[in-house]
């Protein structure tokens, strides 16, 4: 990831020599192990701040400048995450991990105000005004998933002292949300080319979310040289994704990983059974693939984008200079004194395509080894209590590791602050493990638990970190949709310096009810109530009596009975036709 | 109130409410076996049915075959080569097998000590990480190296191998898929479940270097033969008598029965769909479930609340290995839509056919009426031991006589007030220490039982248990004296002996129903003849025929014929419950030691019980009321 450092500072050498808009473009691309392509995007524009300010927009969006000025945000970070990077086969992460967020969304912003409470409103204005800009459930980031980080995070931008004092830090994560094509599109609009030209045209969503792992990020920071007051306000945009090349060579059309034909199939002919229907499949991760940029992206490169600033190569890949590599006419290629590197130089009328035939080739690109490898899971079972195991490796043979262990739990999981405990290499120690401790306990209902560890490792340790907690009952209206599948727990974030690594989110099952249960009670309780309601009814219509005195019902009573009626209706009969005489 | 009130206080001398309970416990008994027996009749089962609606069972088409079968037998043969080679060999190469096919893999080594013996083994299990997922969620492929049987799952593991390299290729898992091959099917899957939720006791398990999410269910295969097959068997017991839901079942039973393949349960290789055929299948169900050992190794999941099942292909047919990698394929595309964990369907039942089945409402009262015999009788001796000496002829008399004869009391309750003869609410003092001490006394030395037989080395086993039986035979007799001997109980402390005891099991059996249906259907039925065991001092051939009906019933006997009837060494039978007690955690011993032994052991003494004449007059008014 040198080389990605030494991009990133090139980038930044020259948004310093020009003091007005700027922008520029790159996409490097780099072989993983076993046939993956790392395709790092990356899109930087410049403004100055009284441009900014005047509403004087020309390559900074608009739609998000009016939002960030609305909300008095001086700072903003916001990540959409997919997928988990591989650090044991993939090495460390692109940009160090400071362009990546945890899966799902994760945003994070200075906003300036005066109290707490008006950086509460702001941070509520930001959130919902970028949920409805990026068409994500960004306005679910309450109070309960908002953290003021104290150690973790720290300003990239140069903040002016006096305004840095009325700085406020906020932090929200959304680990269920899941980043689809409906957030590429308006992250694509934000762009000066829009998607149609430059490298941004590579970009597809059908290729972008096949991806083993992928995470857009949008940074806004001011940048102000030292004792200068023309301030400029960058904006870093960039994706990563890391694409199987195999999956993405298949066509669109069928896209249905069918069994290869028999002659196809790559077999280990030296096995003594091998014959036509027997086969031990050959390991093809020896070979290097071959592939095209119009086979992975599923089309050429259209040119490079007009409004970019020359001088910056837009595309890169990152190979051995022994690896064949085509490219298309119009282009220059450019190699490095590294031997790893060489870049493209584009035609902004043609199409670009680059072709890397199949290969054997023993030298590769070296991996950087990552500083840390973080993994985090749940221990024990059932429905009242769990724990929490994150396993902390320094892979360094030589160099202790210091860094910052960030937790911010939901509310629901309550920790036992007294159960934290670090085993270094499996003894427990009282090594000072743990150097320094912020913990910011949750309150139901109102906010989750923060917790910061400070943790030293040193040099070829691991450190296991456990600690327990208790699950919540919830109340029956506070599940999602979807209950049985648990809940969503954000993934802790590691800082070292300006290396940043997040590991993956967990899974939380609580004590869920059982949902058709209030249905089953309504119709018992209807039925008990029916019952006792006829009884009841029964009991006030009628009249008890003992059974002497009740009317007996024989074939001479009833015989009697009619009798006297008919005697009775004669009775009156007669008295009418006297009546009717005398009259 | 007032009627209610007096009307309570007089029934509990009412003649023909003192005489009724025996009948009525008698009853309950024939109406739960009754109950059980109609159960398979089309009136009272139903068919089964999807209750989730996520898992759209065979709604996918299945592309596994073509030149995948060529790389089937590729595997297959370096299986078979490897065949007799050492647990550490075998995992080399089925790493290196994962790993070509660009999984995760790691290993778990174990060791259990049970009954003497050491079970060691290694676990190598792989990850197949879902291409867009967050190591969230995970579904588990097992196949054990060898079987529940002993046989080399040759097959099976062939087919996983294969399966793995197969599922690589797609890109539409939401969940992790995980491949485990288990040494053996009874320790290695316990190993490695307990460590992947950190339940396992370190230095013995190892942990898990690798993990992924929650578990959301897990398939075994279990084809350890290379012919073609014709059915699918499909195991589904688990520790403890817990049961997967049923959705999973009715998923790979809609599976088959889509590509033509049958499904038969608990080794019923012929189902006519008669009367006969379902209730025998429901009874071997039973079986398995009141004994609660694990049934495959699908069986430790089970208890950590990840819904398993094993499959085995059973005939010759005309399906090939390939088919059941299709099943295997769909069961698990199935699984991968689901959204939440399986919840939707039953988890208590009972099966009768691969389709039909009875919930629990249906076939829990069957259990709970042999239970309630128990506690209906104990309730019926504890007011009878309450009534005083002499007077019961008196009670005997109707209410309008004793209106005038016996002299009044008056009851109250609150505000209400009743008039009662005075002999009907005169209770008798009840001696409660010696009975007390007799029950508990009995229920304690369950323990010990309980601690030899899974503390015993296996060879040592089948002795002890001669020895254990051969005690057990003539115990309750040396014990009966003893109780004559040195406290010379009266027939009032034999009925209150009885009491506590009945009542005991009533209580335990019928916590049990709701826990384990069949192990508490079973222990009741077979220590029904308790509740009518009094002390017969002046009977001696009724006495002796008593005693040898339930000493055929005694727990000893019936484990020494079960073994006789299947076929089975009481040393092994006695080696796996030690196992399963160690490892599974299997609690079905503790039923037998602790619920059901000293229940027959109360049940042999009152038998041969010799109460005391009591000083007080018509002393044996109590044990006439009690024959009754």
């Amino acid at each position: 990831m040198r080389q990605f450092h030494s991009l990133l500072l090139c980038l930044s050498c020259l948004s310093f020599t020009l003091a007005s808009s700027d922008y520029h473009e790159q996409l490097l691309l780099k072989p993983l192990h076993p046939s993956l392509l790392l395709a790092s995007f990356n899109f930087q524009s410049n403004t100055t701040l009284a441009s900014f300010e005047q509403q004087n927009f020309r390559y900074f969006p608009r739609s998000l400048g009016q939002i960030l000025q609305h909300a008095n945000t001086r700072e903003l970070h916001l990540r959409f995450s997919l997928g988990r990077w591989d650090a044991e086969s993939w090495g460390a992460r692109p940009w160090g991990g400071a362009r990546e967020g945890g899966t799902g969304v994760e945003l994070w912003a200075w906003v300036e105000a005066e109290t707490d409470e008006v950086a509460d409103g702001r941070w509520l204005t930001l959130t919902n005004a970028l949920s409805g800009l990026f068409c994500a459930s960004l306005n679910f980031i309450d109070s309960t998933r908002t953290t003021r980080p104290i150690m973790s995070f720290q300003p990239s931008g140069d903040h002016k002292n006096s305004t840095f004092e009325s700085l406020h830090l906020l932090h929200g994560t959304l680990p269920r949300e899941v980043v689809c094509t409906e957030n590429l599109t308006p992250f694509l609009k934000l762009l000066p080319c829009k998607g149609k030209a430059g490298i941004s045209s590579l970009l597809d969503g059908h290729k972008l979310f096949d991806a083993s792992w992928q995470s857009m990020s949008i940074d806004v920071r001011p940048i102000c040289p030292l004792a200068s007051n023309d301030c400029q306000l960058q904006i870093t945009q960039t994706i990563d994704m890391v694409l199987d090349i195999q999956r993405s060579k298949r066509p669109r059309d069928n896209p249905i990983p069918r069994p290869v034909p028999n002659e196809e199939l790559k077999c280990d002919t030296s096995k003594p059974y091998h014959t036509e229907d027997t086969c031990y499949p050959l390991d093809t991760a020896a070979r290097e693939e071959e592939w095209t940029l119009s086979q992975i992206f599923g089309h050429p490169l259209k040119g490079a984008c007009p409004l970019a600033t020359d001088g910056i190569d837009p595309v890169c890949i990152s190979v051995p200079h022994a690896r064949q590599v085509f490219s298309s006419e119009g282009s220059h290629e450019h190699k490095d004194s590294s031997g790893f590197m060489r870049c493209y130089h584009l035609d902004s009328e043609k199409d670009f395509e680059l072709v890397l035939p199949q290969q054997e080739i023993s030298e590769k690109a070296p991996l950087e080894q990552p500083l840390l490898y973080a993994e985090r899971s749940f221990i024990g079972y059932g429905q009242e209590r769990g724990g929490v195991q994150a396993i902390l490796t320094n892979p360094s043979l030589t160099e202790a590791v210091d860094f910052i262990y960030m937790e911010s739990l939901p509310w629901f999981m309550k920790l036992y602050l007294h159960t934290l405990n670090a085993k270094i290499n499996g003894l427990d120690t009282h090594q000072d493990v743990i150097q320094e401790m912020y913990y910011r306990p949750a309150l139901d209902r109102k906010r989750g638990t923060q917790l910061e560890i400070r943790i030293l490792i040193p040099a070829n340790s691991t450190v296991v970190l456990t600690y327990d907690f208790e699950k919540a009952i919830l109340r029956y209206t506070e599940y999602p949709p979807d209950a049985n599948r648990g809940f969503d727990v954000a993934p802790a974030v590691i800082t070292i310096g300006n290396v940043s690594i997040r590991t993956t989110s967990l899974l939380l099952p609580l004590p869920t009810p059982d949902f058709s249960m209030p249905y089953n009670v309504i119709i018992l309780t209807s039925t008990v109530m029916a019952l006792s309601f006829g009884f009841i009814f029964n009991l006030l219509v009628r009249r008890f009596v003992a059974v002497d005195e009740a009317d007996q019902w024989d074939v001479r009573s009833v015989r009697l009975k009619v009798a006297a009626l008919i005697k009775g209706k004669l009775k009156r009969f007669r008295k009418r036709v006297k009546m009717e005489k005398k009259e | 109130m007032v009627s209610l009130l007096s009307s309570s206080v007089l029934l509990r001398r009412n003649p023909l409410i003192l005489k009724l309970p025996p009948y009525l416990s008698f009853l309950c008994i024939v109406i739960g076996v009754a109950w059980l027996l109609v159960l398979p009749l089309d009136n009272y089962s139903r068919r089964t049915y999807i209750s989730e609606n996520a898992l759209l069972p065979g709604q996918v088409h299945t592309y596994f075959a073509g030149s995948d079968q060529n790389v089937f037998r590729g595997y297959k043969r370096e299986v078979d080569a490897l065949e007799g080679s050492g647990n550490i060999e075998v995992n080399d190469k089925l790493e290196e097998f994962f790993k070509a096919s660009g999984l995760k893999v790691a290993r778990q080594s174990y060791e259990y000590k049970s009954a003497g013996e050491t079970y060691a083994g290694e676990n190598i299990y792989a990850i197949l990480h879902a291409p867009r997922g967050d190591a969230t969620e995970a579904i588990v492929l097992v196949g054990a190296w060898w079987n529940m049987e002993g046989k080399l799952n040759r097959s099976g593991v062939a087919l996983i191998l294969t399966l793995a390299r197969y599922f690589k290729r797609w890109s539409l898992w939401s969940k992790d898929i995980i491949f485990l091959i288990t040494a053996d099917s009874k320790a290695g899957p316990q190993a490695w479940v307990d460590a992947y939720h950190d339940t396992h006791q370190s230095g013995m398990v190892d942990s898990l270097p690798l993990k992924s999410g929650a578990l959301q269910g897990a398939v075994v295969i279990d084809y350890p033969f290379d012919h073609r097959f014709q059915d699918i068997h499909i195991v589904y017991d688990g520790i403890n008598g817990q049961l997967p839901n049923l959705d999973l079942l009715n998923t790979v039973v809609s599976i088959s029965g889509h590509m033509g393949i049958g499904t038969s349960l608990q080794q019923m290789w012929q189902h006519s769909d008669s009367y006969r055929d379902r209730l025998q299948t429901m009874l071997r169900g039973m079986l398995n479930q009141g004994l609660g050992h694990a049934s495959g190794p699908h069986s430790s999941f089970i208890p950590y609340h990840v819904d398993a099942i094993t499959l085995q292909p059973f005939g010759e047919g005309w399906q090939d290995e390939m088919a059941m990698g299709r099943v295997i394929e769909s069961t698990f595309r199935s699984l991968n839509n689901l959204l939440e964990h399986l919840h939707q369907s039953f988890f208590f039942y009972l099966l009768m056919q691969a389709d039909r089945f009875v919930s629990i409402g249906t076939y829990l009262p069957s259990a709970m009426l042999v239970a309630v015999n128990f506690t209906i009788m104990a309730i019926f001796l504890w007011v009878k031991s309450g009534s005083p000496n002499g007077e019961s002829s008196n009670v005997s008399l109707t209410v309008e006589a004793g209106e005038k004869k016996t002299p009044l009391a008056i009851v109250k309750e609150g505000d209400a007030k009743a008039l009662a003869p005075e002999a009907t609410i005169a209770v008798r003092e009840r001696e409660l220490f010696l009975p007390l001490a007799v029950v508990a006394g009995s229920q304690f030395l369950g323990v010990l039982p309980l601690y030899i037989f899974n503390h015993t080395p296996e060879a040592m086993l089948h002795p002890i248990f001669t020895a254990f039986t051969s005690i057990n035979g003539f115990f309750p007799l040396i014990l009966s004296a003893l109780l004559t001997h040195y406290f010379a109980p009266t027939a009032h402390h034999y009925t209150l002996i009885k009491t506590f005891s009945l009542l005991l099991l009533g209580l335990f059996l019928s916590s049990l129903a709701t826990l384990n249906f069949s192990l508490a259907f079973l222990v009741g039925l077979l220590s029904a003849p308790l509740t009518y065991m009094q002390p017969l001092p002046n009977r001696p051939i009724v006495k002796g025929v008593l005693a040898v009906l339930l000493s055929a019933l005694s727990p000893t006997t019936v484990l020494v014929a079960g073994c006789w009837w299947w076929e089975l060494g009481i040393g092994r039978v006695l080696k796996e419950a030690a196992f399963g007690w160690d490892v599974w955690g299997m609690t079905t011993q503790v039923v037998v030691w602790c619920v059901w032994w000293p229940a027959w052991l109360v049940g042999m003494v009152l038998l041969f019980g010799n109460p005391r004449e009591e000083k007080v007059k018509g002393a044996g008014n109590t044990i006439e009321t009690v024959k009754t």
